[in-house]
């Protein structure tokens, strides 16, 4: 790859996290508990709001919400469920 | 004289390489990411910032009971917990 083509591959957190606002993603926690749901903001502590949250523990449903805050200091990782 | 010496001091004083250029470097390619609990990340890295937060795709997760079956298509990885940055095989 040419390093004008690699430059135009990457993505920055920041840009990530303007690409993932409305989607679908998966949250998992430090605790090893995982949140699913829509992503409706991100700031750049990663706190995190999603609706129809659904609270994964191993690889079970354990709980749903409406909306759900994540407090950013939690976060493991985020990603496009 | 003094030509000659600014000459060498020139030659003498090796380039400084920044630690993040050296991730720079691995953008694009597979990389492992030890975590300090004992977890493990595996995939190309697209991204990161100056927090050393990486962008991620096609990812393992592995821990001491074996390795996730999940592959995380792109993910955004949370570097306040990385302990090393390991290009992968």
């Amino acid at each position: 790859m040419s390093e004008a083509e690699i430059e135009s591959s990457k993505t920055n957190p920041s840009t990530f996290l303007s690409d993932i606002i409305g989607s679908s993603v998966t949250v998992k926690l430090h605790n090893g508990v995982e949140y699913s749901g829509n992503l409706q903001s991100i700031d750049g502590y990663m706190n995190i709001v999603l609706d129809e949250g659904k609270e994964v523990v191993g690889n079970t449903i354990s709980r749903t919400y409406g909306d759900v805050f994540i407090r950013g200091n939690n976060v493991l990782y985020i990603s496009e469920a | 004289m003094s030509e000659s010496t600014g000459q060498a001091s020139e030659e003498a004083v090796p380039a400084t390489v920044l630690p993040l250029e050296i991730i720079d470097k691995s953008i694009g390619n597979e990389i492992t990411v030890l975590m300090i609990n004992d977890k493990e990340f595996t995939g190309k890295l697209v991204g990161f910032d100056d927090y050393v937060n990486m962008v991620l795709e096609n990812v393992t997760e592995r821990d001491n009971e074996g390795t996730s079956t999940i592959v995380r298509k792109k993910m955004l990885l949370n570097g306040g917990h990385v302990a090393m940055i390991i290009p992968a095989n």
